[in-house]
């Protein structure tokens, strides 16, 4: 590893750079550093070139060294309200990171313990002014941790993602099957969720009523409805994340239905995953890999239907195709290419206006009971979506629409974080299902699958009267009955 | 190394009192606890996180055996390195003790554990109507043991006081582990207020007791925008001079404004460099309204450009939200910031800033300026970074000039974010040697061993004093003839020993008998009251009468909002008769039991510059020392209604809290001062 050990307390006169005596009072402009590498060139494809803030193109030192130590994010760091340890906190991880490229921390497995806590919710950007992209910075902390991405579980499912989805599904439905028919025992065993790299979708599958056995993609592939062939113009392209592809098809099919109801014909873009897994476990190469291949297929249908919103019901995926771009700072083919898919996504929570809603189904409402708006946090502050679900779901649910107390407190699913960090998370839960109890709401409504897992297992053990609702589930419940005649 | 077997030797005990997992020493922890918002940094060598305030004394009992530094941390926003452990030791994080325990609207009282988060306590009072006054712009996360331990401000300080003067009572955890609770209003020397803006030095507080407000009926926001620096400060001046108070009186310059719009269209009309939001509050909406139009006049008098009012509380949010979010804002200016906070008496205000201009165009900085301009506290908020050493030494350069000049308009170096380490250089420019060995003898009276937060607030010998130290108190033309003879008597009595009797004008407290305490007349001390219109003050000696002293007051159109009592005003300081006057007293000349004659405090209503011996002196009983001189804040226009107020009859037997024993002895070792009040007490060998 290569760091630089100049900062200033200990190294006086060896300044990065001689200020030059003609610079005026302007605003000190951006003056990025060069020989800040957290990393030696070999591991150079495990890290991001380069991190898109707010403030511009930043290199990992740059984008740390922003934060200026105020401290207005730990008010808002699950884990640092939890814990009230400044080592697990945003402003920690940031400055950890920072003293880490600058050799005072000698070791980034000595933080691993604050790198492997982070929810990755990114509350800590939203409220920082100058938007520290802490989850970024975090996730590059990872990356030089060892093994991080390397074991071969992860590796084998990632690739088996990457390269045989069909092989992948059925291992998947294996694994269902293998727990459906009484053998969970046999199942961990065999570890096979572990195979698959998901033990988020283990959880997931747990909580589940019944399995799929068909994959939402399986079906859409076949629905000549969705088909391009034939179509003249299309109005939006579905892309099935994998958890309503995998795990949640109702939600995939609601999505659809919604789409189509309010927004026309579409095409389902027939993706891969979107890479967020392999990105967020430290294969960063695989997840450029998933990016090229889904932003290819984008650019096939373009180029015969011209531009076209690709429509996403996960938030974290959506949240994600949205920084495609940060893939590829590096490559300048691909980075236009990746900025221009990430123009075109859009998550189904942003995507239905309010106006074009009807009354709802009072017989959908009335099972609906009280209703309330978890924001994912890839929702909330990946993309910066507040307003517009809430304004849909108050046209819909009218007066028994509530808000939620700390709605955009994270849920603690995060991904595979429920597993990986068990304890810490059902803290977390445990600060979201008082908040989901103190409005006495029966129906919860979330737009992340990771959400959904995390908030249906809590609510099912602990507030067995209501339930956790994707959003486009409801929508396609609550508006759906109304049309019909 | 040795450092961590120190440590290593006491954690079987350590984890004995807060369990395993909450000892910790491994590097990632020490790393994290190695800084704050402000520029230093040190390794600590453990942090301990404590589940239970009741963990708390007996941890610092353990590490005051052992010998080895420790010092209470919560959200880690400190601006001064007050945080920082210079001599390694123990980190106290007490961040999670944050359970509000108890709120009583009917005492108007909150008590909470020092973790409490501000705004979260604010959010907890809201459902009652009630708030409490203190209101730090970084209220989000600064928590109520760190505001306590800086004595915080806020914008509302302008009407309802900074945090010491909204404090009832604490507890106590004091550097060798006894649990202690004190009220200002505590017969003797207020221990409570002498703990308020010690930053750790003197003790732990584990529970405070909160006074809190019922939210004013009719709150006024407004904001006025001008062309100029100066044209709003004329605006300002004229507010407070008219006999306005209003709830909150802050400046943003041009730069600030822009950082913290971040983008966001401007409400204010273009060309604007300068912005005030004044609010205004009371229980009757007639008045409140008159008040509005009369600021409104003033801002067109300063030809201001937009005068708006909030129409409603989104817009009020907003406004607010650009005043306090325009330090974090700066962030996005550069990495690093650098955040002064000089005061100086608000008249000077228009002169500070404009050295201030001269001293960051000098050194070709960049600052986004904030002020509560109320009271006279400026925060240049220097925006830098860090790893350009050049530009670091302008900044320390240049935050250090702009003290000075502060100092030089008769102000202070730290009006609400503490000395730490920091600003301890500039103790020495504020204050003469006298001065700071009497607050070296108060740490030292409360932490013998020097453990508590060491190297803090007080200059070590790396501090190098200033070129010229500020000349003696004695030899200032502001002394009268009679104030230097009582100086040069006391001297001469302290030289051969003589105790000494001073009772006022024996008022309230008169000697127990014959103890051979020799008298000291001090009525001759009644010069008439040097009044400062503009800056709301008044200088008075301590032999006048309090009667006269309003009158004196009454003619030239001011009051003071004390209830009408007997005796002389130095008599009424030292025994305390109304607990509150420590609220209006902003300064003392006093001379030791030494004959050293001590200038403590100053002219302007913040000051967080060393302890709080001004206050400390409030029912001293004249046994620490002798008050000569008081500085108070008054107010303008019609006096303001008094609670009821109805003294005691005659002053209850004193039995001294242990630490007053102590103070006695580290300030006047011979007992030479009204030797009758802590009688054989104060000789005593052994500490009790």
């Amino acid at each position: 590893m290569i760091r630089h050990e100049r900062f200033a307390e200990d190294a006086p006169g060896k300044g990065r750079r001689e200020m030059d005596s003609t610079v005026t009072t302007a605003v000190s402009s951006h003056i990025p550093s060069e020989t800040n590498e957290l990393y030696g060139h070999e591991r150079a494809d495990r890290h991001l070139g380069a991190l898109l803030t707010d403030l511009g193109e930043r290199n990992l030192y740059d984008a740390a060294a922003q934060c200026n130590r105020c401290g207005y994010c730990e008010t808002v760091c699950p884990t640092y309200m939890l814990t009230g340890r400044e080592t697990i906190s945003a402003r920690g991880r940031n400055q950890f990171m920072r003293m880490l490229v600058e050799g005072r921390a000698k070791n980034a497995a000595d933080a691993e313990e604050a790198l492997s806590t982070c929810l990755l919710c990114g509350a800590c950007s939203t409220a920082c002014y100058a938007k520290v992209p802490t989850p970024d910075i975090v996730l590059e902390g990872r990356r030089e941790l060892n093994g991080y991405g390397d074991n071969f579980f992860a590796r084998a499912a990632v690739r088996t993602l990457l390269n045989a989805p069909g092989l992948f599904a059925f291992w998947l439905k294996l694994a269902y099957l293998v727990k459906k028919t009484g053998l969970p025992r046999l199942a961990a065993k065999m570890g096979l969720y572990d195979f698959i790299g998901m033990p988020a979708l283990a959880e997931a599958e747990g909580s589940l009523d019944r399995v799929p056995l068909r994959f939402a993609g399986e079906i859409f592939r076949k629905d000549p409805a969705l088909s391009p062939h034939g179509k003249t113009a299309v109005n939006w392209a579905y892309f099935a994340p994998c958890g309503p592809n995998y795990v949640f098809t109702d939600v995939a099919l609601a999505t659809v239905r919604v789409l189509r109801r309010f927004a026309g014909e579409g095409v389902y873009i027939d993706n891969q995953c979107c890479g967020l897994i392999a990105h967020n476990y430290g294969r960063l190469e695989d997840a450029r890999e998933f990016a090229r291949r889904n932003i290819e297929r984008y650019e096939r249908l373009r180029a015969v239907f011209g531009d076209f919103p690709v429509i996403a019901d996960c938030s974290s995926c959506a949240a994600f195709m949205k920084t495609y771009e940060q893939l590829f700072a590096g490559d300048e083919a691909w980075r236009k290419r990746a900025a221009a898919f990430a123009a075109a996504v859009r998550d189904i929570l942003e995507f239905v206006p309010a106006d074009k809603l009807p009354h709802a189904d009072p017989a959908a409402l009335e099972k609906a009971g009280r209703v309330t708006y978890h924001d994912s946090c890839r929702a909330c502050h990946g993309q910066g979506i507040r307003k517009e679900p809430r304004e849909a779901l108050r046209r819909l649910a009218g007066r028994r629409y509530a808000e939620l107390p700390e709605s955009d407190w994270c849920c603690g699913g995060a991904g595979a974080f429920a597993f990986t960090q068990p304890e810490l998370s059902a803290k977390v839960l445990d600060r979201k299902l008082r908040n989901i109890a103190s409005v006495q709401a029966s129906t919860v409504v979330v737009g992340g699958t990771s959400c959904l897992v995390q908030i249906g297992a809590g609510l099912k053990s602990a507030y067995p009267s209501a339930r956790a609702v994707h959003y486009s589930v409801f929508l396609d419940e609550a508006s759906g009955a109304a049309e019909k005649p | 190394m040795f450092k961590t077997d120190r440590i290593s030797r006491i954690r079987p005990e350590l984890e004995a009192i807060v369990g395993g997992d909450a000892v910790r020493t491994d590097e990632a922890e020490i790393l994290m606890y190695s800084y704050d918002a402000g520029m230093a940094r040190a390794r600590p060598e453990a942090v301990i996180t404590f589940s239970a305030a009741e963990q708390v004394a007996p941890v610092v009992k353990v590490l005051y055996r052992a010998g080895i530094p420790f010092l209470p941390r919560l959200a880690g926003t400190n601006l001064s390195g007050g945080t920082i452990p210079l001599k390694g030791g123990v980190i106290l994080n007490l961040a999670r003790l944050k359970k509000i325990r108890r709120i009583d609207t009917g005492a108007r009282l909150a008590l909470v554990e020092p973790g409490v988060v501000n705004l979260e306590l604010q959010r907890a009072l809201e459902p009652f109507g009630y708030f409490y006054a203190p209101d730090p712009a970084s209220q989000k996360v600064s928590t109520i043991g760190g505001n306590i331990g800086e004595n915080a401000g806020g914008p509302l300080c302008l009407k309802y006081g900074v945090t010491s003067d909204n404090v009832e009572k604490l507890e106590v955890v004091t550097p060798e582990g006894d649990v202690r609770t004190w009220s200002y209003r505590d017969p003797g020397p207020d221990l409570m207020s002498l703990m308020i803006g010690s930053e750790g030095t003197l003790g732990v507080v584990t529970h405070a007791w909160l006074k809190i407000l019922p939210v004013p009926r009719h709150i006024r926001t407004v904001s006025a925008a001008f062309r100029s620096l100066d044209q709003a400060m004329k605006a300002v001046t004229r507010i407070i001079s008219e006999g306005i108070v209003p709830r909150a009186l802050e400046a943003m310059d041009s730069v600030s404004l822009e950082a913290a719009l971040n983008g966001k269209a401007s409400p204010f009309p273009e060309g604007t460099e300068a912005a005030l939001i004044i609010e205004l509050d009371g229980p009757d909406a007639v008045k409140v309204k008159r008040e509005q139009e009369n600021v409104e006049s003033i801002c067109a008098g300063a030809a201001c450009t937009a005068f708006r009012l909030a129409a409603d509380e989104s817009e009020r949010e907003l406004l607010w939200q650009a005043r306090k979010g325009a330090y974090p804002a700066l962030a996005r200016l550069a990495p690093d910031v650098l955040v002064e906070d000089g005061v100086v008496p608000r008249p000077r205000l228009p002169e500070a800033l404009r050295q201030t201009r001269e001293i960051l165009a000098k050194y070709k900085l960049t600052a986004g300026l904030l002020f509560h301009a109320g009271d006279g506290n400026l925060h240049p908020n220097i925006v830098f970074d860090r790893r350009d050493i050049q530009e670091v030494k302008r900044v320390k350069k240049a935050g250090y000039e702009i003290l000075k000049s502060c100092i030089a308009l008769g102000g202070t170096v730290s009006g609400e974010h503490g000395i730490g380490v920091e600003k301890r250089v500039a103790m020495n420019w504020l204050y003469g040697r006298a001065e700071l060995d009497f607050f070296r003898k108060i740490k030292d009276a409360f932490d013998p061993a020097g453990l508590a937060n060491p190297d803090k607030i007080l200059p070590v010998a790396s501090d190098a004093r200033a070129e010229a130290p500020p000349e003696g108190l004695a030899e200032r033309a502001s002394l009268s003839p009679e104030a230097r003879a009582v100086v040069d008597e006391l001297r001469l009595r302290a030289r051969s020993g003589v105790p000494t009797a001073v009772t006022g004008l024996g008022t309230r407290l008169k000697p127990s008998g014959n103890d051979g305490a020799k008298p000291l007349d001090l009525s001759q001390l009644a010069g008439a009251a040097v009044i400062d219109r503009e800056n709301l003050t008044a200088r008075v000696e301590a032999g006048l009468p309090l009667e006269r002293f309003r009158a004196q007051l009454k003619e030239a159109g001011l009051n003071l909002d004390l209830p009408d009592l007997k005796g002389s005003v130095g008599g009424l300081i030292a025994s305390k008769a109304f607990p509150g006057v420590k609220d209006l007293l902003l300064g003392l000349e006093v001379v030791t039991a030494e004959g050293e004659l001590l200038e403590l405090g100053g002219r302007t209503v913040k000051n967080v510059a060393g302890y709080d011996a001004v206050r400390l002196l409030c029912g001293s009983m004249g046994a620490y020392a002798v008050i000569l001189a008081a500085t108070f804040a008054l107010s303008a226009g019609s006096r303001r209604a008094q609670a009821a107020f109805e003294e005691g009859p005659g002053a209850p037997a004193f039995a001294p809290d242990p630490y007053q024993v102590r103070l006695k002895r580290a300030l006047d070792p011979r007992n030479l001062l009204n030797p009758w009040i802590y009688g054989a007490a104060a000789a005593a060998e052994e500490l009790p």
